[in-house]
């Protein structure tokens, strides 16, 4: 078969080009280790619904799913040996939606473990590479899916974004991430970490696709309690053109490269015609804070589940329920989820509820007025999304460390904290690797993002590895 | 946070933890913690708590029966089964 460029809907049209497929992919995982399971020919099959918009453009297209989203026959270890061999018996709710537009799964991507991490790290599989350099981390927890995108194995990849999930690895691997407004995709089948803060999002090729995956998945779902469908004002509201872009002003804490790409945008934005106004967020300082003792607390509620009694790893032996239960739990979660669990039971316990969790729950509320405030004022927000470019992994000298990885989630993670949808971008290279930036924008005005975005790509779109040239478009 | 503290932690987490793992996850907790301390510098007075960021009320369903189908492969999934029970180990 010719090497020059195909199209993705026609990748797994014949036996032939799902075997060529299978093939260049497999290859590809060896060196990135983006998937935990593959398999392009198990086609997940579903109702065909002609409701979905752009279903047309999604029809044929092969996708990844980040290992937390249920999808079912194909295992779900959300990175972690307590789940180790778990076969999802259920498929999620945004996951059918696209498969009811036609698209494809082909298998599942690397994660840190539950969601927890900055990096894939943390995933008991082993780590996922950076495809722009094998020294360097593909960013996290959705490491797998921005990997598998830019390293053209797949044009999409399902991720969850709790704090920066999805837009920074997506920044590090040089694709576009999409974090949609809370509670605008259903949240069914998505392994819950921490529940008021994540959403499942998407990492891919091209703006044109995360639309199309975008509108695909979204929606009001009744197993989903906190999903919601956008009001008529808030779609009005979207539907305006975009004309003012704030930008933080003062000293970002960046370095250099990313420095540089920050300011690239801004001119790039203002050579297209935006207005440029600085803002201040002055809340900013204390999200991380805040978002980890939210996000700690709730895992520790959420994960309680894993006990290896109705599902997951359990030990040989055990004197009684209660030993099985410590036992499962202290050797099947890796060392970052324990500190979170341990964390979120101890902002929680009776005595320290009001001085960390409810005190943590009003500072978001502040945060929220904050970017209210702001979107009087401006139409979108310009930030960066990680104040590095992508780190190398553990032990080498430009490593972060699981505490400097969390102070650095000040840009991503205040979007959670406010419930809106961010966008990721791809900027420029920068040292050999991809340099991004983030826009966010008022609830439920994701079109906003995509309008801006698309502006950005006609004069920059995401880049190709060199050592993964692209085989589909 | 001295050992006895983050004992009492683990228990309330039902996670067993080895002897050298009360030192590095002790220190990582502690680490965590005093950063967590920045938050006591503001003022929350006449701010709510927020739960879901967008929400303003509870949503209810119908009270309708609907029926759960995929019980069975949900039980497929437990470690260890007798029939239709899972078995563990006993209570006393």
């Amino acid at each position: 078969m010719a090497h020059s460029e195909s199209s993705w809907i026609d990748a797994l049209s014949s036996d032939d080009r799902r075997e060529q497929y299978g093939r260049i992919v497999r290859e590809r995982n060896e060196k990135v280790h983006a998937f935990l399971e593959f398999d392009p020919g198990r086609h997940v099959s579903g109702a065909r619904s002609d409701s979905a918009p752009d279903a047309a453009s999604l029809r044929g297209m092969p996708f990844a799913v980040k290992d937390n989203i249920a999808v079912e026959g194909f295992r779900l270890s959300c990175g972690s040996r307590i789940l180790e061999g778990f076969t999802s018996p259920y498929t999620a709710t945004a996951v059918q939606h696209l498969i009811d537009a036609g698209a494809i799964v082909v298998g599942k991507t690397n994660l840190d473990e539950f969601g927890m991490g900055s990096s894939t790290e943390n995933s008991c599989y082993g780590p996922t590479s950076n495809p722009w350099d094998a020294t360097k981390v593909a960013g996290g927890s959705s490491g797998g899916s921005a990997a598998a995108v830019a390293a053209g194995m797949v044009p999409f990849a399902l991720g969850s974004d709790t704090g920066g999930s999805v837009r920074q690895p997506a920044a590090f691997c040089g694709v576009y991430g999409l974090k949609p407004t809370y509670g605008s995709v259903s949240r069914y089948g998505l392994v819950a970490y921490a529940s008021s803060l994540e959403v499942i999002g998407v990492a891919s090729r091209t703006v044109g696709i995360a639309e199309a995956v975008f509108h695909a998945m979204r929606g009001s779902d009744m197993m989903d309690q906190t999903s919601m469908d956008a009001s008529a004002e808030a779609v009005d509201q979207a539907a305006h053109e975009v004309r003012t872009i704030g930008v933080l002003s003062g000293e970002l804490g960046l370095v250099p490269a990313v420095e540089r790409a920050y300011r690239l945008s801004i001119e790039r934005l203002k050579k297209f015609g935006y207005q440029i106004r600085e803002i201040t967020l002055p809340t900013l300082e204390y999200v991380v804070p805040v978002y980890y003792t939210i996000a700690a607390a709730e895992a520790s509620a959420n994960l309680a589940r894993f006990n290896g009694i109705r599902y997951g790893v359990r030990p040989d032996y055990a004197e009684n329920p209660d030993e099985l239960v410590r036992i499962a739990r202290d050797s099947g979660f890796g060392s970052e989820v324990k500190l979170r669990v341990l964390l979120g039971t101890y902002v929680l316990r009776s005595g320290f509820q009001d001085q960390f969790y409810v005190r943590a729950q009003k500072i978001r509320t502040a945060v929220r007025n904050d970017f209210a405030r702001v979107f009087n004022e401006v139409d979108l927000v310009l930030m960066p999304v990680f104040p590095t470019l992508a780190f190398a992994s553990g032990g080498k000298a430009d490593a972060l460390d699981p505490f400097q990885q969390k102070v650095a989630d000040r840009f991503t993670s205040a979007a959670n904290l406010a419930g809106l949808p961010a966008l990721s971008i791809p900027v420029s290279i920068e040292e050999g690797l991809p340099a991004g930036v983030q826009l966010l924008a008022r609830s439920f005005a994701e079109q906003q993002l995509f309008a801006v975005a698309r502006r950005m790509e006609e004069e920059f779109p995401a880049q190709n590895p060199p050592d993964f040239p692209s085989k589909w478009s | 946070m001295d050992k006895t503290e983050l004992a009492v932690t683990a228990e309330l987490a039902h996670i067993n933890l080895k002897d050298e793992e009360y030192d590095s996850l002790g220190r990582a907790v502690d680490q965590m913690i005093e950063y967590f301390s920045v938050m006591s510098k503001v003022d929350v007075e006449g701010l709510e708590p927020t739960t879901h960021a967008l929400l303003e009320q509870n949503r209810l369903r119908p009270d309708e029966l609907s029926e759960m189908t995929i019980a069975d492969r949900l039980v497929e999934n437990a470690p260890e089964l007798e029939g239709r029970l899972i078995v563990i180990p006993n209570v006393l």
